[in-house]
C-alpha cells in the first residue's frame, strides 16, 4: 500500500469515527432518557392493625408505637421478598436471601439490609410512603 | 479438511428448526392482536388464555415452536462443533452465526418476561439489576433493555416481536437460503407443533403478587441461577457467560494445538453447565 493511501484511509477511518460518535451521542441520550416518578402509597388506619401490613411492594411494620417502612424488594437483584409470621423473616424466593423483621440482612447472597422508604403520618391517621421508581 | 459426514442429525434436524422458525414467527403476530405490554400483563395474558378464541391453543403453539427452534438451533450448533465444521467457515460467518444463537436465547428469554407472570416479571427484574451492577456504564446500559415501573414490560416487548427477530432473520438470511422452500420439513413441523399445542395443557401462570416459596428461571438460565446464590450478579450473570461464548467465537481463528485446548475447554464448560442445569431442574437453583 502506499503511503499516502495509507494515510488517506487513516484520515476518512477518523471522520467516520467522529461522526459516529456526534450520531450515538444523541441518540442514546435519546433512548435512556425517563422522567423520574414517584409512587404514593396511602396505608389508611384499618391498614396499619397487623404487626406487618403490605401494600403494593410496601411492608408497613409495627415496633411497640412506631412505625416503619420498608421496600419489599430484595436488595440482592430486586425479587418481592415473602413474609413468614412464624419466624418472623422476610425471604427471598430467587436466591434465598433471609432478613429480619427489621429489614436486616441475616444470609443470601443480599449482603444488604433492606431499604427504609420514607413515610409521612396524616391527622387522620393515614400513612403515606413515598417510593422513586 | 477432512470430508464431511452428513448424518441425518446435520440434514434434517435444522430444517425442522426453520420451520419451527416460520411457524413461530406467525403465531407470534397473531398473540400481538391481543396483547399488550402496558398496564396490567398479567391479566392480559390470562385473557389471551381464557377469554380469546382459540388464545389458549395460539400462546401453547406458540410458546413450543419458540422452544423447539432455539432447542433445534442449539442441537445444530453442537453438531457443527463436535464435527470440528467451524474450520470450514470463515472467522466473520461463524461469528455472525454464534451471535444468531445468542440472539435466539435472548428472544426466549425476552418471550419468557413477556408472560408477565411471577416468573416473567422476577426474571424481568433480575435481568434489570443485574445490567444495573455493571460498573460505571451499567445504569444507562440497563435503561436500552429494560426500565422499572409503567413501561417494564415495553422495552423486553420490542426487542421480542421486532427488533431481534428481524435482526436475526437478516443475520441468517444467507446461511438459510438454500432450504426455505422445503415444505416436508414445514408440513411435518407444522403437524407435530399442531398436536402438542392441542393435546398438552400450558402450566399455570402464577400471579405475580402471589406468595411463592421459591421462582424459577427458564431452564437454560437455571444454571445461572444457581451461580448468583453464589457469586457477584456480574460475574455470574454477564462475565462467565460472555467468556464462554468468546471462547466459541475465537475457535475458529486459534492454530492447531490451542485450537484443541480451547476445544476442550468449551466441551467441559458445556457439561459442567449442563449438569448445573439438571441439578436445578432436579433440586431447584
Ligand atoms: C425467534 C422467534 C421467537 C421465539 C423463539 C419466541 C418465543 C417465545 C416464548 C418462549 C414466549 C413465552 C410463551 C409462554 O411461556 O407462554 C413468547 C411469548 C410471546 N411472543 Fe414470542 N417468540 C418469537 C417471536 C415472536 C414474534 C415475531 C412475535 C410478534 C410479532 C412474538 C410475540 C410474542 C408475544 C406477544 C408473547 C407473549 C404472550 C405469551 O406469553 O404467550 N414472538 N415468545
Ligand atoms: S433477588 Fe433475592 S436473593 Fe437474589
Amino acid at each position: 500500500m502506499e503511503r499516502r493511501e495509507f494515510i488517506g484511509k487513516g484520515i476518512k477511518r477518523i471522520f467516520y469515527a467522529i461522526g459516529a460518535i456526534i450520531l450515538a451521542y444523541p441518540a442514546f441520550s435519546f433512548m435512556k432518557f425517563r422522567k423520574s416518578r414517584k409512587k404514593r402509597i396511602i396505608f389508611h388506619p384499618d391498614e396499619q392493625t397487623s404487626i406487618v401490613n403490605f401494600k403494593k411492594g410496601v411492608f408497613l411494620l409495627r415496633q411497640g408505637s412506631e412505625n416503619y417502612a420498608l421496600s419489599d424488594r430484595c436488595t440482592h437483584l430486586g425479587c418481592s421478598l415473602n413474609y413468614d409470621p412464624v419466624s418472623q423473616r422476610f425471604s427471598c424466593p430467587c436466591h434465598g436471601s433471609v432478613f429480619d423483621v427489621t429489614g436486616k440482612w441475616l444470609s443470601g447472597p443480599a449482603k444488604k439490609d433492606l431499604y427504609r422508604v420514607p413515610m409521612t403520618k396524616k391527622a387522620n391517621g393515614d400513612i403515606i410512603v413515598t417510593i422513586t421508581l | 479438511m477432512p470430508p464431511i459426514k452428513n448424518t441425518k442429525v446435520s440434514t434434517y434436524l435444522p430444517r425442522l428448526g426453520l420451520s419451527a422458525l416460520i411457524l413461530c414467527l406467525i403465531s407470534g403476530i397473531i398473540l400481538t392482536f391481543y396483547y399488550r405490554p402496558m398496564g396490567n400483563v398479567f391479566q392480559n395474558v390470562e385473557e389471551i388464555t381464557t377469554l380469546v378464541p382459540y388464545g389458549w391453543f395460539f400462546r401453547q403453539f406458540h410458546y413450543i415452536s419458540g422452544q423447539v427452534f432455539v432447542i433445534l438451533m442449539l442441537i445444530h450448533t453442537l453438531d457443527h462443533f463436535l464435527k470440528k465444521r467451524y474450520l470450514s467457515y470463515s472467522t466473520g460467518q461463524w461469528f455472525l452465526l454464534i451471535l444468531s444463537l445468542c440472539i435466539c436465547f435472548f428472544v426466549l428469554f425476552t418471550g419468557f418476561v413477556l408472560k408477565g407472570d411471577k416468573e416473567g416479571f422476577f426474571a424481568g427484574q433480575i435481568f434489570m439489576n443485574i445490567l444495573r451492577a455493571i460498573p460505571i456504564a451499567g445504569e444507562w446500559l440497563s435503561k436500552l433493555f429494560i426500565v422499572p415501573g409503567e413501561d417494564f414490560f415495553f422495552l423486553p416487548y420490542l426487542y421480542h416481536c421486532f427488533f431481534l427477530p428481524i435482526l436475526l432473520i437478516y443475520l441468517i438470511r444467507e446461511h438459510i437460503r438454500e432450504w426455505l422452500p422445503d415444505q416436508k420439513a414445514l408440513f411435518a413441523g407444522a403437524a407435530g407443533l399442531f398436536l402438542y399445542a392441542l393435546i398438552v395443557k400450558p402450566h399455570v401462570d402464577v400471579p405475580p403478587d402471589a406468595a411463592v416459596d421459591m421462582v424459577k428461571g427458564p431452564w437454560f438460565f437455571l444454571g445461572i441461577q444457581t451461580l448468583l446464590k453464589i457469586m457477584h450478579p456480574v460475574l455470574a450473570g454477564l462475565f462467565i457467560p460472555g467468556l464462554f461464548v468468546l471462547c466459541v467465537l475465537i475457535l475458529p481463528k486459534t492454530g492447531t494445538a490451542w485450537g484443541r485446548a480451547l476445544y476442550y475447554l468449551i466441551t467441559t464448560a458445556f457439561c459442567l453447565y449442563g449438569i448445573l442445569t439438571f441439578r436445578a431442574i432436579i433440586w431447584g437453583p
